[in-house]
């Protein structure tokens, strides 16, 4: 156990950074070295002003393809949302904001409240879509005809994240109060005490093992989307 | 020719490095690589995938011909993922032949573009596999032989300076006849407009060709041909022979110079005004050329909203549909003008569902229209000729039976031979031909 504490909370964080980090720098610096025409595809804005509206508008609500693909669109926007929210109450794992529950006139148990009941219902919204993620991938045939390994393995993993994370909210009852001492001596190279909750082992393991593995798959669709569209809504 | 094509292991070994040099570029084809979340919504939206649905027409598993040889980079992290898709195996001869079939069995129309969430164009990726089989002498037996014929005569057609004069000597007599005042094509004078259809215009849609006259003509402009330059049809495009499309544009751009026109004018063809207005042009001679690129269609909406000529639409009374070909809406946003101009010249207009941006393919696109036969590719079940007509152009046949119309509107040479065989194949009495063809018949001219 200790081993595996070491490992997971002392080593593999710095290494998840740097990694990541060189990797998305790596890729986005390719795309910008790279020369491309004009492949504008109509109609299209033709202002830049309009451009980068609808380039938003398709980041926020995915409108291509809900015209495309309506049940798609329903199953990966809201997975998509719920995911948003998670990463904003993920900020709350790793330090505190007394300032801004102050300005919002929240005492400590009306953020708890209000975390664990956006964060829980989030926590199963997204569960309940990864899994239709999952099972669209292996029942409609000309999904499954076009997945293989890694589009399997890169949902398994997400669902394995999910899951871990919603037996630390539903089950282990996780505790803020060290993970944020772990994550304060974290940045700032102090001795770590990583919480010991295996959960939290998993969960923390398999999340960074997905942050590492952004620069070199698919995921690589968060940053690529804005360079994708903005090429062909390129007036 | 191809039939005779032995695939060497050196041929092999150039397509891998043909796939390998995507990383130096362009930008869309490294996106594409990389950031497919193989949602399958394109399989939804393509022609060929709806008509004929399996694996090898999915225009996701299409794009991954070359998305996973160029995935296979030697490093350790691509061999465990290939351990994960299989995905360690090499190219083979006989993958290669397959190649040729597959990326021309892809229109390039960009619909799949409109709808993926992240606008990936899989038409670049079919240009891509296209321009590797062609560089290997594997292109279809049409494409490579109309390249040749263009690179010698400067038209696709092979006409010669005397057959092209004949075709407008009897196009005028045509005019004049029709009209009962004479309607002249000026050819290689100096002029403020150099008009450039596709040269099948001339012969196999003479009817288009003599309306754009007739549009000259009513609209007061003055205008020119030019015996060098009258076909912007351009097969690089289709082949992805980038220094073909660039010869070919460049025919066209020294007519312009010597001919001191301000603006180049094309006509009813789609992936020509792509060709001059966003790919060549400017992109190829510089931001100072003395010349703009436009179009027939925007020049007649123009002229059409400020009365510059008297139409009768009751001289063309059947129900009228229009095509909306991919070139032209999708790829150079000419959407409207036409509309306007079929709205000015028919009773009974119709659209057909969808329409615009969003319509579908004719199935002829990308070169395909000009190929019947099995093209010396080996790899083919079917012909051409078969292919198009019961795979690549059934959702354009049930559109065009939805709208009840007895005249479809197609203005590109492609989409007219397309969906012209596709009426005579499956028995449909609908005719099909331009928007200047009902121009023709609905203009007053003064006498």
């Amino acid at each position: 156990m200790t081993v595996i504490k070491l490992v997971v909370g002392g080593i593999l964080p710095y290494i998840t950074l740097v990694v990541f980090l060189w990797g998305i720098i790596y890729k986005i610096r390719k795309w910008n070295k790279a020369a491309q025409g004009k492949m504008t595809l109509y109609p299209t804005p033709s202002t830049p002003g309009g451009k980068w509206r609808k380039i938003i508008k398709e980041i926020l609500i995915f409108q291509s393809l809900f015209k495309g693909n309506r049940a798609l669109w329903g199953g990966t926007w809201i997975f998509h949302a719920s995911l948003a929210l998670i990463f904003i109450g993920h900020f709350r794992v790793v330090t505190d904001f007394p300032i801004l529950w102050r300005a919002l006139g929240m005492g400590k148990d009306d953020v708890d409240t209000f975390s664990a009941t956006v964060g829980g219902i989030a926590g199963l919204i997204i569960l309940v879509m990864g899994i239709y993620l999952l099972f669209r991938r292996m029942v409609i045939q000309r999904v499954k005809e076009i997945s293989d390994g890694e589009d399997y393995f890169t949902l398994g993993l997400i669902l394995a994240i999910i899951i871990s994370g919603d037996i630390m909210r539903f089950i282990t009852h996780f505790d803020l109060v060290q993970s944020r001492e772990y994550f304060a001596a974290l940045v700032t190279f102090s001795r770590v005490s990583v919480p010991a909750d295996p959960a939290f082992l998993v969960h923390f393991f398999l999340g960074q093992l997905l942050i590492i593995y952004i620069p070199f798959s698919k995921f690589l669709h968060i940053p690529g989307a804005f360079y994708s569209k903005s090429i062909i809504y390129q007036e | 020719m191809s039939e005779e094509r032995v695939i060497s292991h050196s041929d092999i070994e150039k397509a891998i490095n043909s796939v390998k040099a995507i990383k130096d570029g362009p930008r869309a084809l490294q996106l594409y690589m990389d950031i497919c979340a193989k949602c399958g919504t394109c399989a939804e939206q393509c022609h060929v995938s709806k008509a004929n649905p399996n694996r090898r027409t999915n225009p996701a598993a299409r794009s991954d011909l070359i998305r996973k040889l160029y995935k296979q980079d030697g490093s350790i992290l691509t061999k465990i993922s290939g351990l994960l898709n299989g995905n360690n195996k090499s190219l083979s001869a006989d993958d290669l032949q397959t190649w040729v079939r597959d990326f021309y069995e892809c229109s390039g129309c960009r619909r799949c573009a409109l709808y993926c969430p992240f606008g990936i164009d899989n038409s670049v990726i079919t240009r891509k596999g296209r321009a590797i089989v062609h560089a290997l002498g594997l292109s279809p037996k049409m494409m490579v032989q109309t390249q040749e014929t263009s690179d010698k005569f400067g038209n696709d057609e092979g006409q010669t300076y005397k057959s092209f004069m004949n075709a407008v000597e009897f196009l005028e007599s045509e005019l004049e006849e029709e009209h009962g005042i004479p309607i002249k094509i000026p050819v290689d004078q100096e002029a403020d407009i150099l008009f450039v259809p596709a040269s099948a215009d001339l012969i196999s849609f003479p009817e288009t060709q003599m309306g754009s006259a007739t549009f000259f003509h009513a609209a007061g402009l003055n205008w020119t041909m030019s015996s060098k330059a009258f076909d912007g049809a351009n097969f690089g495009l289709f082949t992805g022979d980038d220094a073909h499309m660039k010869r070919k544009n460049k025919v066209l751009h020294d007519a312009c110079l010597e001919l001191k026109v301000k603006k180049l004018v094309i006509g009813e063809c789609g992936h020509a005004y792509r060709i001059a207005k966003r790919i060549g042009g400017p992109f190829y001679w510089g931001n100072d050329i003395p010349y703009e690129v436009t179009n027939i269609f925007i020049l007649a909406a123009e002229k059409l909203r400020k009365g510059a000529f008297k139409l009768d639409p009751g001289r063309n009374a059947e129900p009228v549909t229009y095509h909306d070909p991919c070139n032209f809406a999708r790829s150079t946003g000419v959407i409207e003008e036409p509309r306007a101009l079929l709205r000015a010249c028919v009773t009974d207009f119709r659209e057909m569902t969808p329409n615009r941006e969003n319509n579908w393919c004719c199935g002829g696109g990308g070169g395909l229209a000009v190929m019947d036969g099995k093209e010396g590719v080996k790899k083919n079940e079917v012909t051409f000729m078969e292919y198009r007509m019961n795979v690549g152009g059934k959702m354009k046949l049930n559109q065009i039976k939805e709208t009840g119309a007895k005249y479809v509107a197609a203005p590109c040479a492609n989409c007219k031979r397309q969906i012209m065989q596709l009426m005579d194949y499956h028995k449909m009495d609908v005719k099909v031909g331009g928007v200047f063809d009902l121009f023709d018949k609905a203009v007053i001219l003064d006498k």
